[in-house]
C-alpha cells in the first residue's frame, strides 16, 4: 500500500516562510530529520493500525494553499473557557491568543516563548520533528520551586476550520520545579466544516518531589484529525496522576510517554475513549522504569459503537537495575456493536530482577450476569444496558484527576452515550 | 400463590429439573434442600427468569398468571424477589441508586408515584439498622468489594425494601459466620407475613435453626424426592443426603 507524502519542496517553502527568529535553527534541524524519515507508515510497528494518509493529505493541501491563519471564533472560545474555572493559555489555530490567556496574569505561573535549546529536546518521533519544523510559536510554562498553583492551569487547544484545509502545530513545554504542585487541564476542541489536522507536542518535566494532576479532555469535531503527544519526565519522588478522555475527533492518535528517571517517582495514567460510527481512536502509552523503586499504573477503558475502531497499546519497559519497580496496566473494552473493532496490546519488557508487573486486557459485551441481576430487581432491559454502559465509563471518570471537573466530564460522557441508546442495534 | 407443575428445564444439553411439582401458598415458608447439583439453584433461577435455562416441559402459575411468559423485570415488578447465591458486583453503580431504581420500577408498574428521596433514605436506614449494616454501604458500588456476609445482607436489604410477595433466597446462608447468619435470619423473620411466601434454598440445616420453615422439601436428581415438616431437615442432618438418594432409588 502506498501512502501519500508531503512533497519536500512544499515543506521547505513553508518552513522558509516562517519568521526568522531564535527558533529558526531548531526548525531547520527538525526539518532535515523529518525529511530523512518522513511520516510513519503502516509498516512501522507503532503505527500498524493507524493510517496517516488523510492527515498527510490535509497537511499537504494546507501548506500548498499557504493561507494565513483564519481569525479564531472568539465567542465560541469564550464559551468553552467559561465552562471550566482555570488559569488559561489559549492556543487557537496554532497561535497563542494573549488577550484570552488569563494564565499570563497569574502569579504562580511563569509563561514565556519556547526556548530553542529545550525546544529541540526529546524529539524522538517524526511527528514531533514535523511539529517543530512548522512551528510558528511555542509556549513554555513553569511553576517555580515550592509553589502550589491554586487554580488548575488550562491549555485550551482549539481550531476553527472553515472551508479551506488547515493544519496546526502546537508545542508547549511545562516545567514543575522541585517540590512544586500544580494541576493541568488540556482541552482540545474544534469547529467548522473544513478539514483539519492538529498536531500537538507537550514536553513535561516534573522536578524532584513535585506533584501534578493532569486531565486531557478531547472533544473535537467528528471529521477532524489529531495527533497529540505528551512526554513526561519524572525526577526523584515526583508523582503525577494523568487521565485522557477522548470523545470527539474522526482520526485520533495519542502518545503518552513516561520516563520514570528518579527513584520514588510514580505515575498513574488512565484513559477513557468513547467512539461512535466512523471514529478511530488510538492510544499508545509507553512507560520507562529507568531506576527503582518506581511505580506506574494505568487503566484505559473504551466504549465502542457502530463502525468505530480503537487501538490501545501499552508498553512498560523495566530497565536493567530498576529493582523495586511496580508496573500495572489494564485495558477494558465494551463493544456495543458487532462492527466495532479494538486492537489491544499490552507489552512488558523486563530487564530487572525484583519487579512486580501485572497486565490484563478484556474485550466484550455487557456482563450478562449483571444484566440479569438488574432485571431481577425490576429494571427493564434497555435501562439495565444504559446503567451498565455508564457504570463501565464512570469507573474511569470517578477516579480522574482535577476532581472539580468530574461533573462536567460525566455530563459530556453522558451526552455522547445518549446517542448510543437510541442508536440501531448491530 | 405459586404452582409449579411437572417442570423440566435444561441448560445447554443438560437436563437439570425433571418433572418437578411444588405448590407454595401465601404466608408459608418453604425450605428446599438437597445435595450439590440436585437442581436447587436452577429452580430458583427459572422462577426468576434467567434466560440461560430452557423450560422443556411443565408450567409455573403465579397468582393466576403464566409466569414463564414474563420477562425477569416483569416478574420482579409483580412481586417476585430472588436473593442471589452469588450477588453480582457492579462497580460504578451506586448501591442507593440501584435500590431506589428497583423500588421505583415496581411502584411505577403499580401506578404509584416514585418514592420521595427523604422517605427512601429513612426506610433504607431503618432496614440497614435491623440488618446491622453501616449506612455507608448505600454510597458504595453495588456489592463492590463487599465481603461474603455483606453481600448477603445487601440481598436481604433489597428484599426488605422491595417488599416482595414471593421471596426466593438462594443459599443466602452459605459462607456466613454466625453473626451474619443471625442478621440474615432476623431479616427473613421480619419479612414473614400472612401475605408473603418465602422459599429458602439451602444446603445445610443451619439456617433453619433460626428461621423455622412450614415445609421442607428435598431435591434429588431434579425432582422433589421427599417432603415433610421441619423434622425432615433434622432427619436429613442426621442421616445425610445419601439416605434420600437411596430412598428415592429404592
Amino acid at each position: 500500500m502506498t501512502q501519500p507524502n508531503l512533497p519536500v519542496d512544499v515543506l521547505e517553502r513553508a518552513v522558509l516562510a516562517l519568521p526568522q527568529d531564535e527558533l529558526s535553527d531548531a526548525r531547520s534541524v527538525a526539518l532535515q530529520r523529518f525529511k530523512q524519515r518522513g511520516f510513519p507508515t503502516l509498516s512501522d510497528e507503532d503505527w500498524k493500525y493507524s493510517d496517516l494518509s488523510n492527515v498527510i493529505d490535509i497537511s499537504r493541501r494546507s501548506l500548498e494553499a499557504a493561507v494565513a491563519g483564519r481569525p479564531a471564533d472568539r465567542a465560541w472560545i469564550r464559551g468553552l473557557l467559561a465552562s471550566i474555572d482555570a488559569a488559561w493559555l489559549v492556543i487557537a489555530n496554532g497561535e497563542l491568543l494573549e488577550d484570552l490567556s488569563t494564565a499570563l496574569e497569574e502569579d504562580d505561573i511563569e509563561v514565556s516563548g519556547l526556548q530553542p535549546d529545550t525546544g529541540a529536546r526529546d524529539l524522538d518521533d517524526p511527528l514531533s520533528d514535523l511539529n517543530l519544523a512548522l512551528l510558528r510559536e511555542g509556549v513554555s510554562l513553569c511553576i517555580a520551586a515550592d509553589r502550589m498553583a491554586a487554580r488548575p492551569v488550562g491549555l485550551l487547544i482549539v481550531d476553527s476550520a472553515n472551508g479551506a484545509h488547515a493544519a496546526s502545530q502546537v508545542r508547549v513545554d511545562i516545567r514543575l520545579e522541585p517540590q512544586a504542585a500544580a494541576r493541568f487541564v488540556e482541552y482540545h476542541a474544534s469547529s467548522g466544516d473544513g478539514e483539519h489536522y492538529s498536531n500537538t507536542f507537550i514536553n513535561f518535566v516534573a522536578g524532584a518531589g513535585s506533584r501534578a494532576e493532569y486531565l486531557r479532555f478531547q472533544d473535537r469535531a467528528l471529521h477532524h484529525s489529531q495527533t497529540a503527544r505528551l512526554n513526561l519526565h519524572l525526577d526523584r519522588d515526583s508523582s503525577i496522576r494523568h487521565c485522557g478522555i477522548d470523545l470527539g475527533g474522526g482520526f485520533v492518535r495519542n502518545d503518552l510517554k513516561i520516563d520514570l528517571r528518579g527513584p520514588g517517582a510514580a505515575a498513574s495514567f488512565d484513559g477513557l475513549y468513547v467512539a461512535a460510527e466512523g471514529q478511530h481512536v488510538d492510544n499508545h502509552t509507553r512507560v520507562d522504569h529507568r531506576v527503582g523503586p518506581t511505580r506506574s499504573e494505568q487503566e484505559y477503558r473504551g466504549v465502542l459503537s457502530g463502525r468505530s475502531r480503537a487501538v490501545w497499546n501499552g508498553k512498560a519497559i523495566v530497565h536493567k537495575g530498576a529493582d523495586g519497580t511496580d508496573a500495572r496496566q489494564a485495558n477494558h473494552n465494551l463493544l456495543l456493536s458487532e462492527r466495532a473493532e479494538i486492537d489491544a496490546k499490552p507489552e512488558l519488557e523486563i530487564y530487572a530482577d525484583e519487579v512486580k508487573c501485572a497486565h490484563g486486557t478484556t474485550v466484550g459485551e455487557l456482563d450478562e450476569q449483571a444484566l440479569f441481576y438488574l432485571r431481577s430487581r425490576g429494571i427493564g432491559l434497555a435501562r439495565a444496558r444504559r446503567i451498565l454502559t455508564r457504570a463501565f465509563a464512570a469507573t474511569v471518570v470517578d477516579k480522574a484527576p482535577v476532581e472539580e471537573l468530574h461533573e462536567s466530564i460525566s455530563h459530556a460522557v453522558e451526552q455522547k452515550l445518549r446517542a448510543f441508546d437510541s442508536g440501531a442495534r448491530p | 400463590m405459586l404452582e409449579i407443575k411437572n417442570l423440566s428445564a435444561s441448560i445447554g444439553d443438560t437436563q437439570i429439573l425433571d418433572d418437578l411439582s411444588l405448590t407454595v401458598k401465601a404466608g408459608e415458608v418453604h425450605a428446599i434442600m438437597g445435595p450439590n447439583g440436585s437442581g436447587k439453584s436452577t429452580l430458583a433461577q427459572v422462577i426468576a427468569g434467567h434466560e440461560d435455562y430452557r423450560v422443556t416441559a411443565g408450567s409455573i402459575d403465579y397468582r393466576g398468571h403464566d409466569l414463564l411468559a414474563l420477562d425477569p423485570e416483569e416478574r420482579a415488578r409483580e412481586g417476585i424477589f430472588l436473593g442471589f447465591q452469588y450477588p453480582v458486583e457492579i462497580p460504578g453503580v451506586n448501591n442507593a441508586y440501584l435500590l431506589k431504581a428497583a423500588v421505583n420500577a415496581k411502584r411505577v408498574h403499580h401506578g404509584l408515584a416514585e418514592i420521595d428521596a427523604f422517605e427512601f433514605l429513612q426506610a433504607a436506614r431503618e432496614k440497614m439498622a435491623l440488618l446491622g449494616m453501616d449506612p455507608k454501604f448505600l454510597n458504595r458500588g453495588v456489592n463492590e468489594g463487599f465481603s461474603g456476609g455483606e453481600k448477603k445482607r445487601n440481598e436481604i436489604l433489597q428484599m426488605a425494601m422491595l417488599e416482595p410477595d414471593l421471596a426466593i433466597l438462594d443459599e443466602t446462608d452459605s459462607g456466613l459466620d454466625i453473626d451474619a447468619l443471625k442478621a440474615v435470619a432476623k431479616g427473613v423473620n421480619a419479612a414473614r407475613s400472612p401475605d408473603r411466601a418465602i422459599v429458602l434454598v439451602t444446603h445445610y440445616q443451619r439456617l433453619l435453626d433460626y428461621v423455622e420453615p412450614d415445609f421442607v422439601h428435598v431435591l434429588s436428581g431434579g425432582r422433589i424426592a421427599r417432603s415433610g415438616d421441619k423434622s425432615l431437615a433434622l432427619e436429613l442432618e442426621a442421616k445425610g443426603y445419601e439416605w434420600v438418594r437411596e430412598a428415592a432409588n429404592a
